[in-house]
């Protein structure tokens, strides 16, 4: 049985204009599940978010299959939607209109986007936020804004890169519990690119470590702690086992 | 009487620079009137307030000066919302496909710095000195302060901005309106007050050259005919109007981006 996302031996090399050329990846291999939450760390350039623009359809792989559910990616579709580290809000839209944009690019009709986005409004806490424009907003919640924008297709699979980087920590802590419950709920494939073993570990099935760049996949760890997960099984033993095992794994691959 | 005092200090310090800038005005006013006392000025050559208001006064009453600045606004608008409807997409196009940019580029910036008003002859002879003429002379003159500052601020468009709506299946017709239009929306603005300005020389060049009617038509009119006092009402009207406009736009470029404001 062929995995729901496979990446097979994708390379991808930048040229940009007179400038040597950034080998991103090389010999990239993933396997996805369904339903899955999947984290990837890696040292800052790995490759890491290259990977999930190339998912996403925004980057075109030079060699290499990226495969969703079989059938090969060629570019941006419905059926994925990314959350963005820098929350990516159109900043002449309100928060109601920002939610529906995929829908209104996807002509879905006026009177089911205002539905579908109350809805979402509801889940992601934002009630009573809906005519107030981005900068007006905090950043925990113009990212609340960006979790629900990628919602409201109601993508199969949600690629996050570095959502909560951006954040302060007490947010960033909050926001990871608010994303577990809206995961429940929504029960979507989840990749999730972080710098944060931490935040790897709590909301995560499995994590993979990359190689620095050009990015390889190097080690899965599965992470078996049960769900729904709470804050107190970040102090457990099982826990910082695994956050030790990560870090041995990640640190040579660390260049300071 | 208390409550009284301190509205009247925190109106002077509420208004104090308008007020500022009315007073430099009225001192400007008053030391022009009063250098005729001193001064025995032929009056053939040069006017002082008290007469150009009594001209003012004049015009207003014969309804020459609506007349004219009626005849002068079709033009005007004709011209100037041509210029806006040209140079706005021509902006975003060459600001957003790379090679359209590289090729117009040279060509726009010659029409830019060059002094236009040296074609308004030509214009004349090709068009004559009818409402179409005097538009035309308009919209050169207004047009590139649009093409220049859309083109620039299409390079100000958030890239990521762009990958959203690219990620989330949008067109190129949908970045279009989107993103890019909005985000050039300021620079829009900021054209038009630019525009506002050039468009109101053409109007003055245009009917300077030819005309039989028009505000600037009646400023050449009273000169040929030393009426220094209705030349000054006209010309300090257009003043005016030039203030007026570039004000408003001022204004409403503060009051039409509710997103831009820090709450």
């Amino acid at each position: 049985m062929t995995a729901y996302i496979q990446g097979r031996n994708v390379n991808l090399t930048f040229r940009p204009p007179n400038r040597s050329p950034v080998r991103a990846l090389a010999n990239f291999d993933i396997e996805v599940e369904e339903g899955e939450f999947l984290s990837i760390v890696g040292p800052s350039g790995c490759g890491k978010s290259t990977f999930l623009n190339v998912l996403l359809g925004l980057i075109r792989p030079d060699s290499g299959d990226v495969l969703m559910h079989g059938r090969k990616i060629s570019g941006p579709g419905t059926d994925r939607a990314m959350v963005f580290q820098e929350f990516g809000l159109l900043p002449w839209r309100t928060v109601e209109s920002n939610i529906a944009l995929g829908l209104e690019l996807k002509k879905v009709p006026a009177e089911k986007r205002r539905a579908v986005a109350a809805r979402l409004i509801n889940l992601v806490g934002l009630a009573g936020f809906e005519g107030h424009y981005p900068n007006e907003l905090s950043g925990g919640m113009k990212q609340r804004v960006g979790l629900a924008r990628a919602l409201a297709t109601d993508p199969d699979v949600l690629l996050m890169d570095e959502p909560f980087a951006a954040l302060d920590a007490q947010t960033r802590d909050l926001m990871q519990a608010e994303l577990l419950r809206v995961w429940r709920e929504a029960r979507k494939t989840v990749l999730f690119v972080t710098h944060q073993i931490d935040e790897a570990i709590y909301l995560s099935d499995r994590v993979m470590v990359m190689s620095k760049r050009p990015g390889r996949a190097k080690t899965i760890f599965a992470i078996p702690l049960p769900r729904p997960r709470d804050y107190e099984m970040r102090v457990t033993p099982l826990f910082n086992e695994l956050k030790l095992e990560i870090w041995n794994t990640l640190k040579d691959e660390i260049t300071v | 009487m208390a409550d009284d005092a301190a509205f009247r200090q925190s109106f002077a310090a509420r208004y104090r620079n308008p007020l500022l800038g009315t007073l430099a005005v009225a001192l400007f006013l008053a030391a022009w009137q009063a250098i005729f006392l001193v001064v025995p000025f032929n009056p053939l050559f040069i006017s002082k307030p008290s007469a150009i208001f009594l001209g003012f006064i004049d015009l207003i009453d014969s309804g020459d000066l609506a007349y004219d600045l009626a005849v002068s606004a079709v033009p005007f608008v004709l011209g100037f919302v041509a210029a806006a409807l040209v140079g706005v997409p021509l902006g975003i196009v060459m600001g957003w496909r790379v090679r359209v940019g590289y090729a117009l580029d040279p060509l726009m910036t010659v029409f830019y710095a060059s002094p236009l008003v040296a074609l308004a002859p030509l214009v004349v002879i090709f068009f004559g000195v009818g409402v179409g003429g005097k538009a035309l002379i308009i919209f050169f003159l207004s047009v590139f302060p649009f093409v220049f500052n859309v083109y620039a601020g299409v390079h100000s468009v958030d890239r990521l901005l762009v990958n959203v709506v690219r990620s989330l299946g949008g067109s190129e017709w949908d970045l279009y309106r989107k993103v890019i239009f909005p985000s050039v929306l300021p620079y829009i603005v900021a054209a038009s007050r630019i525009a506002v300005g050039r468009a109101l020389i053409g109007v003055l060049v245009g009917e300077f050259f030819a005309a039989s009617e028009g505000i600037g038509y009646a400023i050449s009119r009273f000169g040929d005919i030393f009426a220094l006092d209705r030349m000054f009402a006209c010309i300090l009207t257009v003043m005016a109007i030039a203030v007026v406009l570039t004000e408003s736009i001022r204004f409403a470029e503060r009051a039409a981006f509710p997103w831009r404001s820090e709450r």
